[in-house]
């Protein structure tokens, strides 16, 4: 795999604004077409079992954009707290606010307010009152030390440039004892510094 | 990078052909593009 420990030479706030752009899209206009898959088609893909996504509102399941099935390890236990980095649409956070149960709490965040507006939107039609979608970066997350027992994500870190920083945030905000779970891509070739450093790539 | 946060026990699940079929397969093909679940624990 590639070495990510240093942070490429690119312009942290254009590379908010490319991958702002694409998701922004995938909120609005998700059957659009996209370089990956989305909705019910990329849960089934990825092998989210039925029992889980059948329940979900078309207005969070319809703009999953995930790479890999988060709970593949197992669901977060009822009473636990976790929070979903770049929560989406809330496919990820309504399934585990499903299992955590009213003991629990499930907070989501996310950088776009059209697809926290689609996460919101969803957990009110089917009554989870224990999800909570905030917006935020995963560098400054609007949450206290040691608050989560489990830190969810899907697809995220891969279009973050200073990965450690990042993986320092969740460090703060989980608990002693408590998990990381997250779903991410991984490139196995070398990629070359040009591309890296090439915006347009990073959401491709 | 993540034991360099401060977390330990990390693992990767088996991968997963996150693009197959999809737009993005050619590309993510080139630069042996799969999803993982990682995990890991805060001691």
């Amino acid at each position: 795999m590639t070495d990510i420990s240093k942070p490429p030479a690119v312009d942290v706030e254009q590379l908010r604004a490319a991958v702002g752009d694409i998701y922004r899209g995938v909120a609005e206009r998700p059957d659009a077409g996209y370089h990956f898959h989305t909705g019910r088609t990329a849960l089934a893909h990825l092998g989210y079992p039925s029992e889980v996504t059948d329940p979900l509102p078309d207005a969070a399941a319809d703009a999953f954009a995930g790479v890999a099935n988060v709970f593949e390890p197992g669901l977060p236990d009822r009473g636990e707290r976790v929070i979903d980095v770049g929560s989406g649409a809330g496919a990820d956070a309504l399934i585990a606010a499903r299992a955590v149960g009213d003991d629990g709490a499930v907070t989501g965040v996310d950088m776009n307010e059209s697809m926290l507006e689609r996460a919101r939107r969803s957990a009110a039609e089917v009554g989870l009152t224990n999800a909570s979608f905030e917006v935020g970066l995963i560098e400054e997350l609007p949450v206290e030390d040691e608050w989560a027992d489990v830190i969810i994500s899907n697809g995220v870190l891969n279009l973050v440039p200073d990965k450690l920083t990042a993986y320092r945030e969740l460090f703060r905000v989980t608990r002693p004892g408590g998990r990381l779970q997250i779903s991410d891509i991984c490139v196995e070739q070398e990629v070359p510094e040009e591309a890296k450093r090439d915006i347009d790539l990073w959401g491709a | 990078m993540i034991e360099d946060a401060g977390f330990v026990g990390v693992t990767f699940s088996n991968k997963v052909d996150t693009f197959a079929q999809a737009d993005g397969e050619e590309q993510a093909r080139a630069f042996g593009t799969f999803g993982y679940v990682i995990e890991a624990r805060k001691p």
